[in-house]
């Protein structure tokens, strides 16, 4: 009875694996490319912008060929801004349809979910998150990221508040997200380090609708300058608008998102994006001249003619998503597509002359982006998706 | 400082008083609480940011467009949600009918509108000042529904049906006041001063999804407190609340601020379980 | 006149027709045990990964089943609880606070904390109304990831912490998997132990007939508050499970989304239902991963079916899957009490105390509801109470049950006074009602709703029944055989197992009598039982209350049929605006002019 049962059971198992599990065939199948951006959710401005560079990159590559003649088929799962879904959309990714590698999560939070899940299933995983702990070659050996992590990020914001704004009395804010919360803690004493006085330090809720009673102390406690870290458009348009609302002059030095279409959208009048300066990056930035660098104006006339949209979101996330797949290419095109070849390759890449940046690993050090292309914009200077450096920065 | 706690305490205050009064309004109606009172607080800053912001029309037509808009909602709560289970005889029915209707339009404007904070314009073209439109204008909102509620119930024939209906459905029925029409009527009414409630309050909250978990939870503490049905009491509550709020996230910040309204609520709650104001009796038996 | 003809009954072919239904309701169960055990010979690991969540959610889902499906509660924010034993679990393996503990006793603790901070959550539903309630349990979830937030030192803050690994065996991915199927067998088994026992049918009475529950004795605290430490505790339990498969936890993992989909998995399958919500549960974790774009409007599409589902089919699933209660119930059915069977049920003593009113007075408001009453209800006789509406026939019951104090005058039993307003003592006194509008849970069977009678004669506790502990196993049998013997002695055992719901007026208030035959009351009152009845079913009626009385049980009956009073009483007080008109032997008040002129007419 519970035999024949059984044989049932297996016999339309068997119809269902069929059905989930893709059949391992020979030479000109796709490539699998598995994907996980948070397209949707309180955190996508990041994965909505990346994603954009990300599609370009596939379609040109797959135009030109492909890599040797396969085609890159990218398996996208959008995480919604929430750990959970990323966790399975990175099951289903590996287990499922058994991708060769994985690109992002692009947020830090779902990213400390993911990164030990794909370690055990031995997977190579390339993400933009910057929480420090986010790499570590010895735990994760087929974990990359191709962007700074946050102590380059604050060092660079914070050298720009001490050592060239010259303003010793800093604010540091925040909202009460993963990202925002490990920002604080980690900046904080990077500051003290650099002869900054922290004179008020806070995680408030992004929701908060209003923000003037926190700086209202920050005035009466003295701060110089602002310094918030969140990827909350709202929440930092809040802030923007707080300063210009009470008049109070001092510059507002943080996050690259202070920069974003977002964030413009939601100031009340465009005179308080004055003296803002966000993160950027050098290669997507305007140099002395106000010119491009050649190949970022090469990428800007490339996203004019197909078309995409960059005023309301941020050129370096639309570079950083073209720059990774075609990374991927390049090593699967040298040594092939197994995950031992192309952590190998990762592992001796000196340099990756990407859009975004030129990113190198070697074994002991999975964090590619150069320190020195670090900088500070003029949030006011924006015209197609890029910005001028921040006055007083050197070229 | 205590200016700017006092000024912002207030204006949000009278937020979420308006949202209790729309609570209390469909109550009186149907003898019911609708989840969606909160949700139609968040339609109120999404229609105006959608209308006047999106689409570009003046604000007075964006403004009566946006009310006309909470009505429609009000009515379809009423239709879709309320009366088909006041017929029922498992009387909880409503908060699950009414909470699957608020998440259904919640989850739709975060998808089809945006998951992110949209910009709420600015509704009167004056330079901004400390006593700013930003926090006179909920406070005249509030000011202007309870005045006209007051005029509404007092001196009018629909709103002296109204009051019948919520006194004793029974015997106003009996009189022959078409039921079910008022009905609609009063969660026509609910609808718009939920949306005037989003839309006064929009350069505050700005056009966001999540506004209405916000407003759903906020704006039903001062009816708790306050008494259901009762207005005066939700306002007062409803004030109280804002200030304590602002204080509360300014002494201790945001995160502790929640946790300190919350355990205050709960303790009034747990004391007083029919709110400040003194319950009716009711006959179980 | 009545039958006469004694038809014993058959008891082997009720255990015979009792088991097999057993098996059958076992069978889908079963179904899936194989398919969840099986598993891995089929599915690849991504859907093992879904079928461990499944499990996980569904630990947490069964416990919260008994407290939303059976008790009623709207405890939307449940996901307080999965937060908290998520980071107990976490932080004590992860050893921040004090030195690192084995996964096992983590888990255990944390099943502790979460007992304790279900019965925090939970019990204001004691005191608060449904809305209330609901809205006070969204704000705790809030406040448990605020606090996750703040508390950095403990928890990580927004950064986190890693989640426990389970040793082997249940390291692996398969391994961890059936750990969580494991846990989530014994839930069910534990959860349907309970829906099976005098505590799963108390839960459904508080929810769907309250003021019946507390006249059978059901306390409505000590009741709620074991379901609650239980189902904390599992929630709790399933943190643990989840913070283990999600391998690092942040506070923003739980959302108000994962509430509402346990909610909502309770709400499909069906109240008081333990397939049904199970079936629920996989569901709804099963569906989003079926096709990309589903993943975004997940949330809407679990609203749309609860609001379906509301509107709908209330039942839920397990609604649509109760094929026993589509089949016809006979047209032309006849209720055909035997009275004989009365004296095994019934066992008081014909010769204790009356039960006495002196000088009642109860007023509501400005109006005088009984105004110095006096009444006798001596063991043995069956006495009348009658009198226009407004008279005062129904207030006085109250009085009596306990539900109303009065504010002169005594209530006394045996000479000794009974508490005021204890309306849930009054079982134990062994004084059972029956009410003017029948009161019972709709959705459970007949026998089910006469077994909640005998609630408080069972002698297992909470914990021997969630294990189905022999005592457990008496008190059901004991419960069930005596409720058999009631439901053939008032003519009903042939719709023991049909839902009540589908039964005429008539058969629910013989239910109800059965239900307070349970007590083997002392006293019986009875609020106007013949309302609605044929004059046939009067006449069995009569029968059946005489033979009641007989047995040595005192009776009280308010009623309007002149023929069923003066049939049946012993003795008769007439009430009029309170106060009493006329009181005596029926051939006495037959022919008391006061009365004729007030209440009998001409």
């Amino acid at each position: 009875m519970s035999l024949t049962r059984r044989q049932a059971l297996a016999s339309g198992a068997a119809v269902i694996a069929g059905t989930m599990v893709r059949p391992a065939i020979a030479a000109k199948e796709p490539i699998l490319i598995g994907y996980l951006p948070a397209l949707t959710g309180p955190s996508s401005s990041t994965g909505v912008g990346i994603n954009r560079g990300v599609q370009l990159a596939v379609q040109e590559i797959n135009a030109a060929g492909g890599i040797d003649g396969r085609q890159i088929e990218l398996i996208t799962r959008d995480t919604q801004s929430d750990p959970t879904k990323a966790v399975n959309g990175a099951a289903e990714l590996t287990r499922g349809q058994k991708v060769s590698v994985v690109l992002g999560p692009v947020n830090s939070g779902e990213s400390l979910a993911v990164v030990p899940l794909l370690a055990r299933a031995n997977t190579p995983q390339i993400h933009p998150c910057w929480v420090d702990t986010l790499t570590d070659p010895k735990k994760y050996p087929m974990c990359f990221r191709n962007a700074p992590t946050n102590q380059q990020i604050g060092g660079a914001a914070n050298r720009y508040v001490v050592e060239v704004l010259k303003r010793k009395k800093v604010a540091v804010i925040s909202d009460t997200t993963g990202y925002g919360t490990a920002s604080v803690n980690a900046y904080v004493p990077m500051l003290k380090g650099v002869g900054a006085d922290v004179v008020y330090q806070g995680n408030i809720d992004a929701a908060n609708p209003d923000l003037r009673p926190e700086l209202l102390r920050m005035q009466s406690a003295g701060a110089e300058a602002i310094m918030p870290w969140s990827v909350n458009a709202g929440f930092l348009s809040r802030i923007i608008n707080t300063r210009g609302q009470m008049g109070w002059d001092v510059p507002i030095v943080g996050q690259t998102t202070l920069g974003s279409g977002q964030t413009k959208a939601l100031l009340e009048k465009p005179e308080y994006w004055a003296k803002v300066y966000p993160n950027n990056f050098r290669p997507v930035c305007y140099a002395a001249g106000g010119k491009l660098s050649d190949r970022t104006s090469a990428f800007v006339d490339r996203l004019k003619s197909a078309k995409i949209d960059m005023a309301d979101t941020l050129l370096w996330w639309i570079a950083l998503g073209y720059d990774t797949p075609r990374m991927i290419a390049e090593a699967m095109k040298s040594v092939g597509t197994e995950p031992e070849q192309i952590v190998g390759y990762l592992n001796k890449l000196t340099e990756f002359p990407g859009v975004y940046g030129d990113i190198a690993f070697t074994a002991d050090r999975h964090d590619g982006y150069p320190d020195n292309e670090v900088v500070m914009v003029e949030a006011n200077s924006l015209r197609d998706g890029a910005f001028n450096l921040a006055p007083g920065y050197g070229s | 400082m205590v200016a700017s706690i006092v000024l912002s305490g207030v204006a949000i205050g009278c937020i979420y008083a308006l949202i209790a009064i729309t609570y209390n309004v469909m109550f009186s109606a149907s003898r019911v609480f609708s989840f969606t009172a909160g949700t139609l607080g968040m339609l109120g800053g999404v229609l105006g940011s959608l209308f006047i912001a999106r689409m570009g029309m003046p604000v007075a037509v964006g403004f009566l467009l946006a009310l006309a808009g909470g009505a429609v909602f009000g009515i379809v709560t009423e239709i879709v949600a309320v009366r088909p289970v006041l017929k029922s005889l498992d009387q909880h029915l409503y908060v699950l009918s009414t909470l699957a209707l608020a998440l259904m339009i919640q989850q739709f404007t975060a998808i089809e509108w945006s998951t992110e904070p949209q910009p709420f314009p600015r509704l009167l073209d004056i330079a901004h000042v400390e006593f700013d439109q930003q926090f006179w204008l909920p406070m005249l909102a509030c000011a202007a529904v309870i005045v006209g509620l007051e005029l509404l119930y007092r001196h009018s024939l629909i709103g002296h049906a109204f009051l019948a209906i919520a006194e004793d459905n029974y015997a106003a029925r009996a009189l022959g006041l078409p039921e079910r029409r008022l009905r609609m009527m009063s969660y026509a009414l609910a609808g718009a001063i939920g949306a005037l409630a989003g839309f006064a309050g929009g350069e505050m909250l700005l056009a966001f999804f999540a506004n209405a978990p916000m407003l759903t939870f906020y704006g039903f503490v001062p009816v708790a407190l306050g008494g259901m049905g009762n207005n005066r009491g939700a306002v007062v509550a409803g004030l109280l609340l804002g200030l304590f709020q602002q204080t509360a996230n300014f002494l201790v910040g945001g995160i502790f601020a929640s946790v300190a309204v919350f355990t205050v609520f709960i303790i009034v709650l747990l004391a007083r379980p029919e709110g400040i104001a003194s319950p009716a009796l009711r006959r179980r038996v | 006149m009545m039958d006469t003809q004694a038809t014993p009954l058959r008891p082997s072919r009720a255990n015979v027709r009792g088991s097999v239904s057993t098996l059958g309701a076992a069978l889908p169960f079963l179904a899936l045990l194989v398919v969840g055990v099986s598993l891995p010979l089929f599915a690849g690991g991504y859907w093992g990964v879904i079928a461990t969540r499944a499990c996980v959610y569904w630990v947490l889902v069964s416990g919260l089943n008994l407290v939303v499906g059976f008790a009623g509660q709207i405890a939307i924010g449940w996901v307080a609880l999965l937060t908290l034993g998520a980071y107990t679990t976490s932080v004590l393996v992860a050893g921040n606070v004090m030195p690192a503990l084995p996964p096992y006793l983590a888990l255990a603790i944390a099943a502790v904390v979460g007992a304790i901070f279900g019965l925090v959550i939970g019990l204001p539903a004691l005191r608060l109304r449904t809305f209330y309630f609901a809205i006070t349990t969204l704000g705790f979830a809030t406040i448990v990831t605020q606090v996750a937030l703040a508390w950095q030192s403990v928890t990580g803050g927004g950064v986190g912490v890693a989640g426990p690994v389970f040793p082997e065996p249940f390291a692996s991915q398969w391994g961890f998997y059936y750990f969580c199927f494991g846990l989530a067998a014994i839930c069910t088994w534990m959860t349907a132990n309970i829906a099976a026992s005098r505590f799963g049918r108390a839960l459904t009475a508080i929810r769907d007939a309250e003021v019946a529950a507390e006249a059978c004795g059901i306390s409505k605290p000590v009741l709620l508050g074991a379901v609650f430490l239980f189902s904390g505790a599992v929630a709790a339990v399933a943190g643990g499970l989840f913070a283990s498969l999600q391998s690092y936890i942040t506070p923003d993992a739980f959302t108000l989304d994962l509430s509402v989909l346990f909610f909502i998995a309770i709400l499909i399958g069906g109240r008081s239902s333990i397939f049904g919500p199970l079936l629920g549960t996989i569901l709804l974790t099963v569906l989003p991963e079926f096709a990309a774009p589903l993943v975004a409007w997940s949330t809407f599409l679990y609203a749309v079916l609860l609001l379906v589902i509301v509107l709908a089919i209330p039942g839920g699933i397990a609604e649509i899957l109760d094929f026993k209660n589509r089949r016809p119930l006979e047209s032309d059915r006849a209720i055909v009490p035997r009275p004989e069977l009365i004296v095994r049920l019934l066992d008081a003593a014909p010769n204790g105390g009356a039960l006495t009113l002196q000088q009642v007075a109860l007023s509501f408001g400005g109006v005088r509801a009984i105004d110095g009453l006096d009444l006798e209800i001596r063991p043995g006789q069956v006495h009348g109470l009658i009198g226009p509406n407004g008279s005062g026939k129904t207030t006085t019951l109250n009085v009596i049950s306990g539900y109303y104090a009065p504010q002169r005058g005594a209530v006394r039993l045996n000479g000794a006074a009974m508490h005021v307003l204890a309306h849930h003592r009054r079982a134990h006194m062994r004084i059972a009602r029956t009410f003017q509008t029948p009161r019972i849970v709709g959705s459970a069977s007949v026998l089910q709703n006469v077994m909640i009678g005998g609630t408080i004669d069972g002698e297992g506790t909470f914990v021997e029944s969630l294990l189905s502990l022999p005592r457990h196993r008496r008190d059901e049998a004991m419960l069930r055989d005596t409720a058999m013997l009631a439901l053939a002695a008032v003519g009903l055992e042939q719709l023991a197992p049909v839902r009540a719901d589908r039964l005429q007026h008539s058969e629910l208030r013989f239910t109800e009598i059965a239900r307070a035959l349970m007590l083997r009351p002392k006293f019986l009152l009875l609020d106007e039982p013949a309302a609605g009845l044929s004059v046939e079913e009067i006449s069995r009626l009569s029968a059946l209350l005489l033979a009641i009385a007989r047995a040595g049980t005192g009776v009280l009956l308010v009623e309007h049929h002149p023929d069923l009073i003066f049939d049946i009483c012993h003795h008769i007080t007439v009430l009029n605006l309170g106060k009493t008109l006329a009181a005596g032997t029926p051939a006495e008040i037959r022919s008391h002019r006061e009365v004729i002129n007030a209440y009998l007419g001409g």
